[in-house]
């Protein structure tokens, strides 16, 4: 296993595979996921590649294996899971997978069609017997009318009786009709055009079929209407049947008299019945296969998945099966291992042959991973991909990242909640990386469970610094303040008329002489100056963090350039930069902490202030000439000194690396020249010195011939002003970086003063509240508030100011940590793995 | 009040035009060149895969014929279709039936012609193109004048104002389904041109400069289908659509042509017209003027998409998906037939 520090080390390796052993090489290297083909023939189209007839073999029989996987959902059975994972089969065995799906395949289709028409046939039936039961009410309602119109005389017509129908009840018997089923959605246009194309001279009735009829060829319900037509005369009929099989009716055929109505009605229910045990045999029949489908299907596709991948794969190699592979140099052992395994697998005798290249390519980035730091290097590569081989800031963003955010989270009880949290993901791990969870944001959390454990573990501790807990501070050790010794006796006239009072340390025993044991002192939580003690220290405190982080990715850079070996750049780029930081920002710190440790509370009323002495220090003022108190002797001298290093630094950092590149491109060119004459001189005067000297140098350089020397050389011509311009924007930006990226720290203060504030008033405005109240009442309204109390901690604290925490610590990381040493150019190595696919 | 207005753009279709230049991403240059080098109908589909088409071929069994890709396609049109008009409402709800309307007619002519040649209807449904579908559309075949198929079918359909003009008591006959179907036309695309320049902005800046081609097109072509027929020249002059940039002049002296050289003498009087007969004939090599009137049109739909917040867009990703679609056909049939000579003479769209 390789370290988190750098990427892997990769090599370009070239595999001559046997044609008979290159699909179960790939297979096992697939296994693996260690090797990154190439495409070694990128302008090849896709149908013209060495396998396109095999993919598309496969692309059949996925299509066939989704047919079955529909036809199984269709019928809500469960597909079997059982998390096996096959191995790809051998390519012989494929002939024998087509036909199994061929089979398969057919016989789930005549079974389809067998149903389709039985459905289809049962379906007409169930309409008849509903035309035959409907248009029977119809005729009995025309009956009782004309049984009602004859008791009625004389008859007296209202608006909602149509004239035709009183007419046709009269007579009836004289007309044909025709009566059929239509669509429900049809039936208003399939009136008004019946209406129009025939002239008003039919009557139409319709009712609804209340049952839902299902499609026998989507299987989906509708609703129909039935309807029956009457009319006079064959034209009619004629033009009516068109308009029905224009509007898709089906028609049946209708009896006149009721006598012959029942009869077929009668027989109808018959053959229902029948075709109804037909119908469940032909299901039952289909369920037993598709259930033995569902046995198999997931292992199936798995199985053709992986040898349309595998073909892919070989589609990238060249004509002869040569293939080039990015692997990591540690892992080269396994893959020559799985090499020979494929090569014994499908029974070649000549064994497969891997070989190391030289390249001038960029290999890709790899770096090894486990759950634990998956999510960090996650955050690092969302900003960029390392270059190969350059510090990989993600070992100590372990540490650092919840570091930081815990500064600007600080607090026990949150802490803890998140902890909390986080634990329940990681311990119940398993059973969530077996099922993915569906949802996007809860599957974002489990990915960074780890990053959450930490932030909460980390929380706890800077809360336990703070002293805060839900906002209230915990008294453990005793606080070092007393405020019996300030002497107030019971009815002092300063203590009744004074709401506050100021407890001085200088009184002998108000301050017992040393520090609260642990983090800071819970006395500060009645304190009226809490909040301006507190900035102060925080403040000071970010400061520091920021100098220690912006050091700590100066000395990876130095590890950047050790590794690669560019002293130039060392020493005319990042010692400047070094100086220029710790001169600067470095002697603020110093201050910082000389003034903590050297200045007593006694002398507190002369304590110089830092950031006067900042000022003074750049306008190159004696502190003394101002009547002020220097923070040590020889204060001005040291300031001056630093003033100039700082000033110095600038030139320095700007200057020296394009002189020292122009000097040797200087250099060089005029070697490159005497070398170049000669070689043309060479080939002149005498060939075969020329091939000599040509085959020496394939010997040497692997691909790298002369001619292509030559072309390198004029490409990489000197251009100073680039590097002028180059040099000179990083300049300006390291120096600016250097003040505002301090001065972006400040946000670790920023945002730590705003949970606790935060904190505190939700304390204050409502959990406070409930608690004030006294009696029963009060334990009602306790109860209460805690719900409101508990879900805003959660919703705001807990939730919001994290994000807001977090995505502050992820700007401290990206920006002011890495841009000291971090140039993230690189591209993610990708290898070929079933796993992923 | 640019803000408010953009606002207001949005809530009506921005979310839409969105989609639609989604959607317009098909099939690009180096793809067609690809294409063309397919030798089966398999490779077509593999290639077609790396497209934005994506596998809408991915669940038919081989082999497979130009008419699977026919319908594929279609289908897939008509998908992307149906979808935008069902989450259109208000004015654009009534420029996307507009563009409805012109399959509607032509599907309603088919199937008058297929009766009159005594085709099955079950026959004829298949070819009927899918965005103009109509509830009383299959019930066209019991008409036999075109008052009755005014009277009985069309009333209701959303083509009745078209019609107005062709109604007569005339029996229906090969030469009158032509004229009905350029009288409907152009009924059709004067109203279309009228509501889109009610409707103003970049909207009837884009559409009017489209439809007014179309106007032309149809002006110019019926001119030249109708030497050697029965029509008349004051029948002609009634089927041109009075919207074009031809109009009136134009037409005019389009109504009086005779001949081939007449119709390109009035055109070469339009600055924008003169190049399309340039260089056209009927000598292999030489492009005719049906497709260079394709060009052109392609050429006007990919510059609508350059405006935003406009109707023209959802009119230009139908016909240039149209047109791509036909060129996919094209080269799937010459694939098919190998006939490779003409692969190449498909409408590339910019």
């Amino acid at each position: 296993m390789g370290s988190l520090f750098r990427s892997e080390e990769m090599c370009l390796a070239q595999l001559y595979l046997q044609s008979e052993a290159a699909f179960a090489c790939v297979s096992e290297l697939g296994e693996l996921g260690l090797a990154q083909f190439r495409d070694l023939n990128p302008d090849v189209n896709a149908f013209q590649r060495k396998f396109v007839n095999e993919v598309r073999r496969c692309d059949d029989m996925e299509r066939k294996l989704r047919f079955l996987e529909k036809e199984v959902k269709k019928d809500n059975l469960a597909i079997d899971d059982t998390g096996e994972n096959p191995p790809a089969p051998l390519p012989r065995e494929m002939i024998d997978m087509e036909n199994k799906f061929d089979k398969l395949e057919t016989e789930m289709k005549s079974v389809n069609s067998n149903q389709e028409a039985l459905k289809k046939n049962f379906l007409e039936l169930t309409e008849l017997k509903h035309i035959l039961r409907k248009t029977q009410q119809f005729f009995e309602q025309a009956a009782l009318y004309q049984q009602d119109q004859e008791t009625h005389v004389p008859q007296q017509y209202d608006d909602e009786t149509p004239l035709i129908a009183s007419e046709f009840s009269r007579s009836f018997n004289r007309f044909g009709f025709v009566a059929g089923v239509l669509m429900r959605d049809k039936i208003s246009a399939f009136e008004r055009v019946i209406w129009r194309a025939c002239r008003g001279n039919v009557f139409l009735r319709y009712t609804e079929i209340e049952a839902e009829l299902e499609d026998p060829h989507t299987g989906d319900k509708v609703n129909k209407y039935v309807f029956i037509v009457f009319f006079q005369g064959d034209q009619l009929k004629s033009r009516i049947k068109k308009i029905c099989t224009g509007f898709r009716a089906t028609l049946y055929p209708c009896p006149e008299t009721p006598q012959e109505r029942r009869e077929i009605a009668l027989g109808v229910m018959t053959r229902i019945e029948d075709l109804q045990t037909v119908l469940n045999q032909t299901a039952d029949h289909r369920r037993m296969v598709l259930s033995q489908v569902a046995l198999n299907i997931r292992v199936w596709l798995i199985k053709v998945r992986k040898i349309k991948a595998i073909y892919h794969t070989l589609n990238l190699f060249n004509k002869c099966l040569i293939a080039e592979c990015w692997c990591p140099v540690v892992d080269i052992d396994r893959i020559q291992l799985a090499l020979r395994r494929g090569t014994e697998l499908s029974g070649s005798s000549v064994p497969s042959i891997m070989q190391q290249m030289q390249t001038k390519e960029n290999p890709p980035t790899y770096n090894q991973t486990d759950k634990f730091t998956s999510g960090f290097q996650a955050i690092i590569d969302a900003f960029g991909v390392s270059n190969y081989r350059e510090v990989n800031p993600a070992p100590f963003t372990i540490i650092t990242f919840p570091f930081l955010f815990a500064v600007m989270f600080g607090d026990m009880g949150h802490g803890l909640l998140m902890f909390l949290f986080a634990l329940y993901l990681v311990l119940k791990e398993n059973r969530y990386m077996k099922h993915k969870p569906e949802d996007e944001i809860f599957k974002m959390m489990f990915d960074g469970r780890y990053l959450i454990l930490l932030m909460g573990l980390f929380s706890i501790y800077t809360g336990f610094l703070y002293n805060e807990c839900f906002s209230r501070s915990i008294n453990i050790f005793g606080t070092s303040w007393n405020v019996r010794a300030m002497n107030f006796t019971d009815n002092d006239v300063f203590l009744a008329t004074n709401p506050v009072v100021t407890l001085d340390p200088n009184k002998p025993g108000v301050f017992r002489g040393y520090p609260y044991f642990y983090g800071i002192d819970p006395i500060w939580q009645s304190a009226e100056n809490k909040i301006t003690v507190q900035n102060s220290y925080k403040m000071k405190n970010a400061v520091l963090m920021g100098f220690a982080q912006m050091i700590f990715g100066l000395s990876l850079a130095f590890c950047n350039r050790r590794h690669f070996k560019d002293k130039l750049t060392l020493y005319c780029e990042l010692l400047p930069q070094l100086l220029f930081l710790c001169a600067l920002i470095g002697y603020l710190c110093m201050c910082i902490l000389y003034k903590w440790s050297v200045w007593t509370v006694a002398q507190s009323n002369t304590a110089p202030s830092l950031l006067i002495g900042l000022i003074d220090m750049y306008m190159l003022t004696d502190p003394k000439s101002n009547n002020r108190v220097p923070l040590y002797t020889g204060q001005y001298q040291v300031q001056i000194f630093l003033v100039i290093v700082t000033v110095l630094c600038v030139p320095w950092m700007f200057l020296s690396k394009p002189y020292i590149l122009y000097k040797r491109s200087k250099q060089k060119k005029g070697v490159q020249h005497n070398r170049l004459w000669y070689t043309c001189l060479d080939s002149q005067s005498d060939d075969d010195v020329a091939i000599l000297h040509h085959e020496n140098n394939d010997a040497n350089y692997g691909k790298q011939e002369p001619e292509s020397l030559l072309i390198i050389m004029l490409i990489s011509q000197f251009d100073m002003s680039e590097v002028i311009i180059y040099q000179a924007i990083h300049t300006i930006e390291f120096c600016l970086s250097c003040i505002s990226h301090t001065a972006s720290y400040l946000r670790l203060w920023a945002l730590s003063l705003a949970h606790s504030e935060l904190s505190e008033v939700l304390w204050s405005m409502v959990m406070h509240t409930g608690l004030a109240t006294s009696g029963t009442s009060g334990a009602i309204l306790s109860f209460f508030v805690f719900w409101f109390f508990s879900s805003l901690t959660v919703s705001i604290l807990l939730v919001m100011e994290g994000l807001s925490a977090f995505l502050h610590a992820i700007r401290l990381h990206w920006v002011e940590f890495q841009s000291k040493f971090y140039k993230g150019e690189g591209y993610i190595f990708s290898p070929f793995s079933f796993t992923l696919i | 009040n640019k803000v408010s207005s953009f606002k207001i753009k949005l809530e009506n279709g921005g979310f839409l035009e969105g989609l639609v230049r989604g959607f317009k991403n098909g099939i690009s240059k180096e793809d067609y060149r690809h294409l063309t080098q397919c030798d089966t109908l398999e490779d077509l589909k593999l290639h077609l895969q790396g497209t934005g088409y994506g596998h809408f071929l991915a669940n038919e069994p081989s082999p497979l014929t130009v008419s699977v890709i026919d319908e594929k396609l279609r289908e897939k049109l008509v998908i992307e279709f149906e979808y935008i008009r069902n989450h259109a409402y208000k004015d654009l709800a009534t420029f996307l039936d507009f563009i409805k309307y012109s399959y509607m007619i032509d599907n309603i002519i088919l199937l008058i012609t297929g009766t009159l040649h005594q085709r099955q209807l079950s026959e004829l449904l298949p070819k009927c193109h899918p965005l103009g579908i109509f509830d009383q559309m299959e019930t066209v075949t019991i008409a036999s004048t075109t008052a009755d198929l005014y009277n009985a079918i069309l009333v209701d359909s959303p083509l009745a104002p078209f019609f107005k003009e062709c109604i007569s008591e005339e029996d229906l006959n090969e030469m009158n389904i032509e004229i009905i179907r350029n009288t409907l036309y152009k009924a059709y695309l004067e109203a279309f041109y009228d509501w889109c320049q009610q409707k103003g902005g970049a909207t009837a800046d884009v559409m009017c400069e489209i439809l007014a081609f179309e106007a032309d097109r149809r002006s110019i072509i019926i001119t030249i289908n109708s030497f050697g027929t029965e029509l008349t020249k004051e029948d002609r002059a009634k089927l041109y659509p009075r919207r074009g940039k031809l109009y009136p002049d134009g037409l005019l002296e389009l109504s009086k042509a005779d001949e081939y050289e007449a119709v390109k003498r009035v055109s070469e009087l339009y600055a924008e017209y003169k190049p399309l007969f340039d260089g056209t004939g009927n000598n292999p090599g030489d492009k005719t003027l049906e497709d260079k009137f394709f060009e052109h049109e392609v050429t006007l739909n990919v510059n609508s998409f350059m405006q935003q917040f406009q109707y023209g867009v959802f009119y230009s990703y139908v016909k240039l998906k149209e047109q791509e679609c036909r060129n996919i056909i094209w080269i799937a049939e010459c694939i098919a037939q190998r006939h490779r000579a003409k692969i190449d003479s498909y409408i590339p769209i910019m």
